[in-house]
């Protein structure tokens, strides 16, 4: 997987949220709203290829969190990014 | 006869220089607010038979739905140069080189002049001052009790529709803009200007105030109106502001305004439909808490 060209992680009230920025972003009227951990995995990968298990490596990294719970919740969050248009599978 | 005018709008000085008389009786919506101050100019427009195109790289080319206007994008070694036409089916009619900062720009017009000069004015002026806590807005502005009160949406929406119930059924309303007003943050406090850009309506006034509310107008079948977070107080006038993002430069100021002004201002949807119980509802709400 890999995270689409012209999307930007920004900060606003303390909370982050991804916007299309690209040019080929210029129809991308959404934003994404993420917590803390989806933000730090997308600071961690973004300008690389990475599968959920890089996700899941990351989170365990960070979070103190059984392997199968890390491993679960880096999958829907891929899944979550893909169907949002911001990932490539 | 070649003549230069300076103009100053939200405080941003800029010129336009044409040999064309007649295209200048037909420019009044500038008349406002033409400045005969020293300060310097932002940017500057001049009217040009030709320009050079050499090494023209096409970066972004518009998809307008039904009625919108066209704007490619090309880069040049020195610049861009952006090409536009009022429709999307209709041949390109203008072509405005600007340099990389966006300062100075030259345009030639086959057709359409008019069109061509106010959509290059207007591109070059959001793109120009995005960094300067300034913001292009596409929105309907109403003034009521000294507060400016902004109603966004898509085009076809309804804001101009919007403006004008609150017009006719609120009390000491009046219009200060109807397409494309400007924000800008002046001393912590946002405010918007008018500007000679207003849409179909010719409604061009040199004044300001500051922002009483920020309202992205939704059609449904009733009549209610929901305060936003300020993360979707965001999304919400980001989505309406002019600038083109994939230019660094400008995302951040664009960024930086916006994320300023939603922190300063409330934001609202309001579902609503045509009709006067729609601005009973808006302005119940939002003059109470401005």
């Amino acid at each position: 997987m890999r995270i689409k060209d012209g999307f930007t992680l920004r900060e606003i009230v303390g909370q982050h949220v991804v916007i299309g920025e690209g040019l080929s972003q210029v129809n991308f009227n959404k934003m994404i709203h993420m917590n803390d951990s989806a933000a730090y995995l997308w600071k961690s990968v973004v300008g690389k290829d990475f599968s959920v298990k890089d996700l899941t490596d990351l989170l365990l990294e960070r979070y103190e969190v059984t392997e199968e719970k890390a491993s679960a919740d880096a999958a829907a969050l891929a899944a979550k990014w893909i169907e949002a248009g911001i990932v490539t599978e | 006869m070649t003549e230069k005018q300076t103009y100053k709008v939200a405080g941003h000085v800029f010129s336009l220089t044409l040999d064309n008389s007649a295209l200048w009786k037909s420019l009044t919506n500038y008349s406002p607010f033409v400045y005969e101050g020293g300060e310097e100019e932002a940017f500057s427009l001049k009217i040009v038979p030709e320009v050079d195109l050499s090494g023209k790289e096409q970066l972004f080319v518009s998809e307008p739905e039904n009625g919108e206007q066209r704007i490619d994008i090309h880069t040049l070694p020195d610049g861009y140069v952006f090409e536009m036409a009022p429709l999307g089916d209709l041949p390109i009619c203008g072509w405005l080189k600007v340099s990389k900062d966006f300062s100075v720009g030259h345009l030639m017009t086959v057709s359409n002049k008019i069109f061509c000069i106010n959509n290059a004015l207007m591109l070059m002026y959001a793109f120009r001052t995005a960094g300067m806590d300034t913001i292009e807005i596409h929105a309907s502005c109403t003034v009521n009790s000294g507060r400016a009160f902004l109603f966004l949406g898509k085009s076809g929406t309804g804001k101009s529709t919007h403006s004008s119930l609150w017009l006719k059924n609120i009390p000491g309303s009046w219009l200060l803009n109807d397409d494309n007003p400007v924000i800008r943050i002046v001393d912590g406090v946002p405010r918007v200007y008018g500007t000679p850009w207003s849409g179909k309506t010719p409604c061009y006034i040199n004044d300001n105030y500051p922002v009483g509310a920020i309202v992205r107008i939704n059609q449904a079948p009733k009549n209610e109106i929901h305060k936003m977070s300020v993360v979707e107080g965001f999304a919400s006038l980001y989505s309406s502001s002019s600038g083109l993002r994939a230019i660094k430069s400008i995302a951040d100021g664009l960024f930086a305004t916006v994320s300023s002004v939603v922190q300063k201002v409330p934001c609202y949807l309001m579902d609503c439909l045509p009709d006067a119980e729609a601005a009973q509802v808006c302005s119940n709400e939002v003059l109470g808490n401005a």
